[in-house]
């Protein structure tokens, strides 16, 4: 199977990785860069315990573990399917009571989801998942970009590295953050799950400092991604985002994490 | 921005050999390489951006755990120069190599302690990267791992927690008070 696609207005490529499940690269839109990178870095599993009693709650004992979505753990092959308006990727990763479909969607007016669907019972049910999506849009190349987040009824600049929780507001579309080409005044817009309890980490590119095969960057410190942020300027630089669901488990699963984005202002 | 793409295809037996014979033999690993109690978690193809000077290079990127030194080297090796490019080393815990994962599970399977409260039936489900919440555990600190058991595609009924470093089982804990 190839791993070119061109359907859709789209063509990008794609690769399985060790860890970071389905990674897309050099996406573009209507034969406009949209997207060097993007993949799933890590899903993390942590454990809470419930009691009655606020006195005897025990809280969260355990620490929090993870398996990589990758060639160890991929049940069958990456799948390539087309849908009205669009084409699709999927695969299905799984072990032990981990179960998890990766989708990548790609519609022909310019929406993209990254999506994460999460079954299995999992160890027992008090527990949450964490999926860590990392993108890296390169609109009409890699810099003069800017970062907004839509706060106090407005669309607000960014201009530093730092974390952005969705806080429930969000503009008409529903957008909560977006990515501007300050050449082009393209944008990705970015609207989470709203049951995702999303947020976004908003971190000036550098090369190399993604998926370091862990969420863990060493005992006693922030785990990554916040870990990469620093006190950097975003406003006209490159910038990646990583947007990290938490999703506690419930009997109505299965669940699918993740957010809808979309490219607008491409001409 | 103009980008090969052959650049992000998967690397080669050949490439990923190269990549490991050149880090091996960079002095500023020779320790790790000649003590040999390392394993190698990932070789994958790296590409980087321009303006970046070895932007359309065929890069590997090599993460190795060093037992011996209980760290993590990070190493970017540039295949068309033959030279280690970028190599840094941290206390971050990268994920467990296929050969860790077996080995926390051999690990587990032949622990007293575990056997003593597997149930009939009860088989490794599945081995997690796993790091405690607090100083407390020592899974905190030290390189570890989750074995859980159950039946078959059943529940798991037993959490085993493994440290790699002195292959030890340090924590066994029924599955549903985890």
């Amino acid at each position: 199977m190839s791993n070119v696609i061109s359907e859709a207005n789209w063509k990008f490529h794609w690769r399985l990785t060790e860890s970071a499940g389905i990674m897309i690269y050099l996406a573009d839109f209507k034969g406009r860069r949209v997207l060097w990178e993007a993949s799933l870095p890590y899903v993390t599993v942590d454990h809470q315990r419930e009691s009655l009693e606020p006195t005897s709650d025990p809280g969260e004992r355990h620490g929090t573990w993870w398996l990589p979505l990758g060639g160890r753990t991929i049940q069958g092959p990456v799948r390539v399917q087309s849908f009205r308006g669009g084409v699709e990727l999927s695969a299905t990763f799984a072990s032990g009571p981990y179960h998890y479909t990766q989708l990548w969607r790609f519609h022909d007016d310019g929406r993209l989801c990254p999506w994460l669907t999460i079954y299995g019972p999992g160890v027992h049910p008090q527990h949450t998942y964490h999926p860590h999506f990392r993108f890296d849009f390169d609109l009409d190349g890699a810099r003069d970009d800017a970062f907004e987040r839509f706060e106090e009824g407005r669309w607000q600049r960014v201009e530093r590295e730092g974390w952005f929780p969705y806080t429930g507001e969000a503009d008409k579309d529903g957008t909560v953050w977006r990515q501007v080409d300050f050449g082009s005044g393209a944008a990705i817009n970015i609207r989470p799950h709203s049951w995702d309890d999303a947020e976004m980490f908003a971190i000036r590119y550098h090369d190399g400092e993604w998926a370091p095969y862990s969420p863990r960057s060493g005992a006693g410190n922030q785990s990554f991604p916040a870990a990469y942020i620093g006190d950097e300027e975003l406003d006209g630089e490159d910038v990646s985002l990583w947007y990290v669901a938490h999703v506690h488990f419930d009997q109505s699963f299965p669940y699918t994490a993740g957010p809808w984005i979309k490219v607008e202002g491409l001409r | 921005m103009r980008a090969d793409p052959t650049l992000f295809d998967p690397l080669t037996a050949g490439e990923i050999a190269d990549a490991l014979r050149t880090l091996t033999e960079d002095k500023r690993v020779h320790g790790m390489a000649k003590v040999g109690r390392y394993r190698v978690l990932c070789v994958e193809p790296l590409v980087v951006k321009p303006p970046h000077w070895m932007a359309g290079h065929r890069l590997a990127r090599v993460v190795v755990y060093d037992y011996a030194a209980d760290r993590t080297v990070d190493a970017c090796v540039d295949l068309d120069a033959g030279v280690v490019a970028h190599l840094d080393f941290s206390r971050a815990q990268p994920v467990l190599s296929r050969e860790e994962e077996d080995l926390a599970t051999s690990i587990a399977i032949v622990d007293d302690n575990v056997r003593s409260k597997l149930a009939l039936g009860d088989i490794p489900q599945a081995t997690l990267h796993y790091w405690g919440r607090t100083a407390s555990e020592l899974a905190y600190g030290r390189r570890s791992a989750a074995v859980l058991f159950g039946r078959g595609d059943g529940a798991p009924s037993l959490v085993a927690v493994v440290d790699l470093l002195d292959q030890t089982v340090t924590q066994v804990v029924p599955a549903e008070l985890w």
